[in-house]
């Protein structure tokens, strides 16, 4: 209704303009604010937010838990809030309208479910619904239940996406554009020639780029330190973390790369310094979502910890490891450096592997076989060496056979379980001799 | 239940009124000292008293032998993202490694490499103590001195169940541990474990409470 026709109706009538720019800046703080519980938000129009909820129902602990920390920081901008929580966009918006004063909060546990009683009036177009109408279709369910090719030919793209949003099958949240480029760049001129000066630089350079893309809701994984020296000769290094870096992991590993660049016996900055880079990438999708007992000074101190200890141990010796299909112990963990990309398992761990060796596992596990002296009587184990005296074996399991690869050359071999007083072994023969394969520690 | 054991273990074992080692658990900032010979079980028992803090963070597995299998630790409890290992013999650095993981981590596992000093364990005891983590040491060769551990474990004894003359498989153990230190009030018991490889160590309740000293 115009306004003209709406103060012919009633002369009292008091109008309000709407200003979608004094909308945004009062909505501005509760976005903030949201972003500090839940990076990326998705903004629709003021008053209007989509939060992604993936990685922060399992930081706060579940659905209830977030929705209840959401409600309680929004309290003190007012208590006129609605909350709604579903799997897709529209039905936590659609969730969203059906809240009221009392109860401010509605969680959906199944969209498809839950839309399919619902008007075609939801759908938010006035043509596509009264054309639905027309044909006797009425509630959302009844378009879930229309062939798609059919809707896809009638209606096009419109009719495509209520089909989808009608089935539960909903966009992602969108959350904010990231910075385009986030590359921090300072010239220094006078070239600087010391450590220690470049080394603050580097600290002020890595405190504006992490502060940037934190904004942003999104930390890297990987940066890019470029150097410029003042005879033109360009040295690039690219830093890699599992983890997100922060400002202090980042200043910290500049300042080793500018070391080896200045101080190394490269001398490879001819000049000094006149032009340093750092540029971010492998950006993490919603940031590092630690779960709630974790926080984050502790997480900053074990990655500190452990990027020193890898300094005095040495790359090879700091190591982590993943669970890998195989039939020994050895080649069921897949051990790869801290601080590397992932990578594929070797060996399938959702195959079956028979004639694998049972769990427990043995706790202690020689990086090769090592040979066990065990008496045989008659193919059955009697008496275990262990250092220096003769121990009797009480029980045993096996000779499981184990064929091996016979056209790569991998001999076959007899693996047992071996019980003496003294512990549990596994151990294999083959060849005539015996080979320890791990221990029950 | 008490006879049954005696019988199958040949140690007599007298129960004391009153007293019971209900859980095997260190707090924050705690040490316990693991004796025994590989195969005595206590690899386990070490992770299980990591377990609990590897909820909240990382532990460290110092691994002085190279022998380290995590797959034992995951079927403690500890997940493979929460677990990092260290590999090093090497003494000097060995002190300086489990100060800096100390620092860092929420529970340190290190195995102590022949050739450390009782000096450099009191001081990395004083550490663990500061920065409030939990530390278990097991020697490669004796013990960890006295006053160093909170709770001292020595293996005694391991059965285990589920093979039998070429038949079954290794399913469960059952370890007997000499316990002393602090946690104990400084007197020396035995207290019994079980596990089955999958679930967390489990103390046997009503056979935990024995003195030791007078057959000692």
């Amino acid at each position: 209704m115009r306004r003209r026709a709406a103060e012919a109706v009633c002369p009292t009538v008091v109008t309000i303009i709407q200003d979608p720019t004094a909308e945004m800046a009062r909505f501005e703080p509760l976005i903030d604010m949201m972003e500090v519980l839940v990076p990326r938000v998705e903004v629709i129009q003021p008053g209007l937010m989509l939060i992604p909820t993936t990685g922060a129902v399992s930081y706060y602990g579940g659905e209830g838990s977030l929705v209840e920390r959401v409600d309680k920081e929004l309290r003190p901008f007012g208590t006129d809030h609605r909350i709604g929580l579903g799997m897709g966009p529209f039905a936590a918006q659609q969730s969203a309208r059906l809240t009221t004063d009392e109860r401010p909060i509605h969680i959906v546990e199944d969209d498809a479910r839950f839309l399919a009683d619902m008007d075609v009036a939801a759908l938010d177009s006035d043509d596509l619904a009264a054309t639905f109408r027309w044909l006797g279709i009425t509630t959302l369910g009844a378009i879930a239940e229309l062939p798609r090719d059919a809707v896809i030919s009638r209606f096009g793209k419109q009719g495509l996406r209520a089909h989808d949003v009608a089935l539960g099958l909903d966009r992602r949240v969108d959350p904010r554009v990231i910075l385009d480029d986030p590359t921090v760049v300072s010239r220094f001129d006078p070239p600087i020639n010391d450590l220690e000066e470049a080394a603050f630089v580097a600290r002020n350079m890595a405190q504006r780029l992490i502060s940037s893309l934190s904004s942003h809701g999104v930390a890297p994984h990987r940066v890019v330190v470029t150097a410029e020296a003042a005879d033109g000769t360009t040295r690039s290094r690219i830093w890699r973390s599992s983890d997100p870096f922060n400002d202090r992991t980042l200043a910290e590993r500049i300042r080793w790369q500018l070391r080896a660049w200045i101080d190394g016996v490269s001398a490879g900055i001819r000049g000094g310094l006149v032009t340093l880079i750092l540029e971010p990438a492998d950006l993490s999708g919603s940031g590092r979502q630690m779960v709630l007992e974790e926080d984050a000074k502790s997480f900053e101190e074990t990655q500190r910890a452990l990027m020193e200890v890898q300094a005095i141990a040495g790359m090879d010796n700091l190591l982590v490891a993943r669970p890998q299909g195989g039939r020994d112990p050895a080649q069921q963990v897949l051990w790869e450096r801290w601080g590397d990309e992932p990578s594929q398992p070797k060996h399938d761990p959702g195959a079956p592997w028979p004639g694998g060796i049972p769990s427990p596992a043995p706790a202690l596990v020689p990086p090769e076989a090592v040979r066990f002296e065990v008496s045989f009587v008659d193919g059955i184990p009697e008496q275990v060496r262990l250092r220096s005296r003769w121990v009797p074996v009480l029980s045993w399991a096996g000779p499981w056979r184990s064929v091996g690869r016979w056209w790569d050359g991998e001999t076959a071999a007899d693996r047992y379980q071996i019980v003496t007083s003294a512990g549990a072994y596994l151990c294999e023969v083959r060849e005539g001799a015996t080979y320890l394969l791990g221990v029950y520690d | 239940m008490v006879a049954q054991l005696q019988h199958e273990q040949d140690i007599p074992i007298d129960p004391i009124q009153g007293v019971h080692v209900e859980s095997l658990a260190i707090e924050p900032g705690q040490i316990a000292g693991l004796s025994g010979m590989p195969g005595s079980g206590l690899t386990r028992v070490g992770f299980s008293l990591l377990a609990p803090y590897a909820s909240s963070g990382h532990v460290a597995y110092l691994d002085v032998r190279g022998w380290a299998n995590p797959a034992a630790a995951w079927e403690m409890g500890i997940s493979p993202e929460r677990l990092v290992v260290v590999r090093t013999d090497d003494v000097v650095s060995w002190s300086r490694i489990v100060a800096t993981l100390m620092s860092g981590m929420k529970g340190v596992y290190a195995e102590i490499p022949t050739g450390v000093s009782d000096v450099v364990l009191r001081k990395l005891a004083a550490k663990a103590r500061t920065t409030r983590t939990p530390l278990v040491l097991r020697p490669l060769d004796g013990a960890v001195p006295s006053g160093v551990a909170h709770l001292r474990l020595d293996a005694r004894t391991i059965t285990w169940e589920g093979v039998e003359a070429g038949h079954g498989q290794l399913t469960r153990r059952r370890a007997l541990l000499d316990a002393s230190g602090k946690s104990t009030r400084g007197m020396q018991r035995t207290i019994e474990v079980e596990d089955d490889g999958t679930n967390d160590l489990r103390v046997v309740p009503g056979l935990v409470a024995e003195e030791t000293r007078r057959f000692a």
